[in-house]
């Protein structure tokens, strides 16, 4: 159960993240590509949680696929992050 | 919060699923907490029951949207380049009042930062969005974290020959402008 907790989890947190990220584009903000990409792959997240039930092996294939995908947006928010401190 | 939240819990699920995908699971060993057995039929029924609950819950949410919520959800449209104090004046008699756009009340300040409105002051849980607007091209203003540019919130009552007013205030700006001006504010008003 570990691994579907794990992946299910991020995934809802990452995807709730990227929603308001993305719902800005109602004020006229445009979509980063990347935002869309990171979306996606917290969907292959979650559909690395339920393949877990079943092949924890092969979720753990898919999850780490999505979050690198995921990492896309994530990975080049940080860094600007760094060095703007 | 939440974008740390996030990544934390997305280092953690990249560290486990690179561990468990590269990492080869000893013959005939029993199932470890890294290498789980497939879960067993109850449970899979379970999980299945509770998601279909908390899916249901995420839609019916999403599709409410703010409307059924007690939420405050004011837009505040800033000047781009604006740093200082803005103070948006209530229930002023004669002056227009703020646009409603997908639920949200819209307060478009003007480049003086002072805004008087005839509507009345929202309350409920805040969740205000700040913008820098230039033309028709909005920039969302950070109100928390490192590049923090809003301060000191505040909302009052005043009384003035027509009645009672409220008010909202707020500081546009870093940190450092914030703290002189607030510095500076409090000087004027002392005796």
């Amino acid at each position: 159960m570990l691994p579907f907790v794990l992946y299910f989890i991020a995934a809802l947190v990452i995807g709730f993240h990227l929603y308001e990220l993305l719902s800005l584009v109602a004020y006229s903000i445009p979509i980063n590509p990347l935002e869309l990409v990171a979306f996606f792959g917290s969907f292959g997240l979650l559909i690395a949680a339920y393949i877990s039930l079943f092949r924890p092996r092969t979720a753990a294939k898919v999850a780490l696929i999505a979050a690198l995908a995921i990492w896309s947006f994530y990975a080049p928010g940080i860094v600007n992050l760094m060095r703007a401190k | 919060m939440l974008p740390y939240l996030a990544i934390a819990l997305l280092v953690i699920a990249t560290f486990y699923s690179a561990l468990v995908s590269f990492r080869e699971r000893p013959k005939d060993a029993p199932p470890t907490w890294l290498f789980p057995a497939r879960t067993r039929r109850p449970a899979r029924i379970a999980v299945g029951l509770a998601s279909l609950l908390i899916f249901g819950v995420i839609v019916t949410w999403v599709i409410r949207g703010p409307q059924g919520s007690r939420d405050r959800t004011v837009r505040f449209l800033v000047p781009e380049n604006y740093t200082g104090w803005v103070r948006v004046d209530f229930e002023i008699a004669g002056s227009a009042p703020l646009p409603v756009e997908d639920g949200q009340t819209v307060t478009r300040i003007p480049p003086s930062g002072k805004l008087a409105t005839s509507s009345t002051e929202q309350f409920g849980i805040e969740k205000d969005r700040y913008f820098f607007y230039s033309g028709d091209t909005l920039k969302p203003i950070p109100k928390s974290g490192p590049g923090r540019l809003i301060w000191g919130r505040l909302n009052g009552e005043e009384q003035s020959a027509s009645g009672k007013r409220t008010y909202e205030e707020f500081f546009v700006g870093t940190e450092q402008q914030y703290l002189s001006q607030a510095k500076a504010r409090s000087g004027t008003n002392s005796p």
